[in-house]
């Protein structure tokens, strides 16, 4: 059975409040389950966070404006 | 996979800014102290010693202490080049420029030659690491976006504006012959207009929308306002110096509209914001931009009116506006963005799924942040208050610059306290 992903919606918030979620939701997130972050601008500090703990991630630009990035584990 | 741009990859310590931000609050604090010393006489002209020296503690002291430490931290960020031993150019640049302050403003105010020269060789030394430090990385950046280009133009305001204070050191220290009323008014634009205006125009074209959530900037005003200020100041410097009066006061009024557009059009963005819960910065934003105008509007109309120019008053408006109202506001409102996300950002690093790291909010308290905003506004009013009644106004003026400059000194001190207990004790 799969885990449903995790949605964050990060836009219109003021940093790092959409970085300080994102952050817990890898807190809680579990083996196979992916997270679904969504923000109103690219978040460089977050990926450079993902990349030192080998978290994997793809973004993708929105129709609307803002980016979606799909996040795994490990 | 990863975009280019914005990386914390090559971020430096946490150290490297630290050291400039919690130093910083402190000659706030000192200017305070030199004002009750002083009292009302101070203001009796911007050419006493004591203004002068009243003037360098909080342009080197707090304003360039900030602002060299914050560039240190943006540039690997915003410019993605790194600056070579980053503990040691901070520690060279820090040291020299905190005992330089210092013998400068004691120099003013003792008129020792041997001061000014000690100060002269400090300040040298700090200015010098820091400018050679900072171009090498501005000049190779590999992402030329009008962030860069600004700090370009900063950066070249920065060298004219030491070069001209080394020489006016010069003056005192050793007697050189010079013009030195025409060169101190150079030195002040220059440090002013080119070196504070454009790296705050280079930071906010990045910070405002970020942390604000407004629109961006303009294209056309991003891309344009830095090069064409400091080609501008350029001109001035050349007119007033060979005494062609009309034409420097043309390119000065060209100067100051360029301004008051900066920061109209900044004062617009903010009032655009797609987050309408009030921010505990944005009045400093809100302030540092309004005092711009102000400023600017001054410097027109003394421009339009010479009689006004002749008034002690509005120099002392003038300097207050751009030194306290808008470069003093907006380091202290950035400071409370920058201190507390370093903090968040460096534990989170060390800390990840290890233990929780407090948010942003646990780290600095944002009544925190209101208590210091209104002994600010107070020192802020008042001092425009005594610039023009000294007598009444003097020394409120400097209590409440003191309990400012305390205020910021203890926030961002609690911010390094919590960040060691955390790290201790994780």
């Amino acid at each position: 059975m799969s885990v449903p992903e995790i949605v964050v919606d990060g836009r219109g918030l003021e940093p790092p409040e959409p970085m300080e979620r994102v952050v817990a939701a890898l807190d809680v997130l579990q083996p196979g389950q992916r997270i679904r972050f969504l923000i109103h601008r690219q978040p460089y500090p977050l990926y450079d966070l993902l990349n030192r703990y080998h978290y994997r991630y793809e973004t993708t630009p929105l129709a609307e404006g803002g980016f979606a990035i799909l996040i795994f584990q490990p | 996979m990863n975009p280019p741009g914005l990386s914390f990859e090559q971020a430096p310590p946490f150290s490297v800014p630290l050291r400039f931000f919690l130093t910083a609050p402190w000659f706030l604090v000192s200017a305070a102290l030199l004002m009750l010393w002083q009292g009302p006489e101070l203001f009796a002209s911007r050419w006493l010693p004591a203004t002068l020296a009243l003037t360098h503690l909080l342009t080197l002291g707090f304003m360039a202490q900030v602002m060299l430490g914050a560039v240190l931290q943006i540039l690997p960020v915003v410019v993605g080049v790194v600056v070579p031993r980053p503990r040691l150019t901070a520690m060279l640049i820090h040291v020299p420029l905190t005992l330089g302050a210092l013998a400068l403003a004691s120099a003013f105010l003792c008129g020792i030659p041997v001061w000014f020269q000690s100060a002269l060789g400090l300040l040298g030394l700090g200015f010098s690491v820091a400018l050679v430090a900072i171009n090498r990385a501005l000049w190779r950046a590999p992402v030329v976006n009008d962030t860069v280009i600004a700090l370009r133009c900063a950066l070249g305001a920065l060298l004219v504006t030491v070069g001209l204070g080394l020489l006016l050191g010069g003056y005192f220290g050793w007697g050189l012959p010079l013009p030195v009323v025409a060169m101190t008014d150079l030195h002040a634009a220059w440090g002013l207009v080119g070196w504070t205006v454009l790296l705050v125009a280079g930071v906010a074209y990045q910070v405002v929308p970020m942390f604000q959530i407004t629109p961006p900037y303009p294209h056309r005003l991003s891309r344009g306002f830095a090069p064409l200020m400091a080609a501008l100041l350029a001109v001035w410097s050349v007119l007033a110096l060979s005494d062609w009066e009309t034409a420097a006061r043309l390119a000065g009024l060209a100067l100051a509209v360029g301004v008051a557009l900066f920061a109209l059009t900044t004062l617009s963005l903010l009032t655009r914001r797609r987050r309408k819960i009030g921010d505990p910065t944005l009045g400093y934003w809100r302030t540092g931009m309004a005092s711009l105008l102000a400023g600017a509007l001054l410097w027109l109309s003394a421009l339009l009116i010479p009689a006004l120019a002749q008034a002690p008053q509005v120099e002392w408006l003038l300097g207050i506006l751009l030194i306290f109202g808008f470069a003093v506001a907006v380091i202290n409102g950035m400071l409370y963005k920058i201190v507390p996300f370093l903090a968040w950002f460096h534990l989170q690093a060390q800390l990840l799924r290890r233990a929780k790291v407090p948010n942003m909010k646990q780290l600095l308290p944002e009544v925190r942040i209101r208590r210091q905003w209104w002994a600010y506004l107070a020192a802020l009013l008042l001092l425009l208050a005594a610039a023009v009644a000294p007598a009444v106004f003097t020394y409120p003026a400097a209590l409440a610059l003191g309990v400012a400059g305390i205020g910021l000194g203890v926030n961002l001190s609690s911010v390094w306290r919590i960040y060691r207990q955390v790290i201790a004790n994780p």
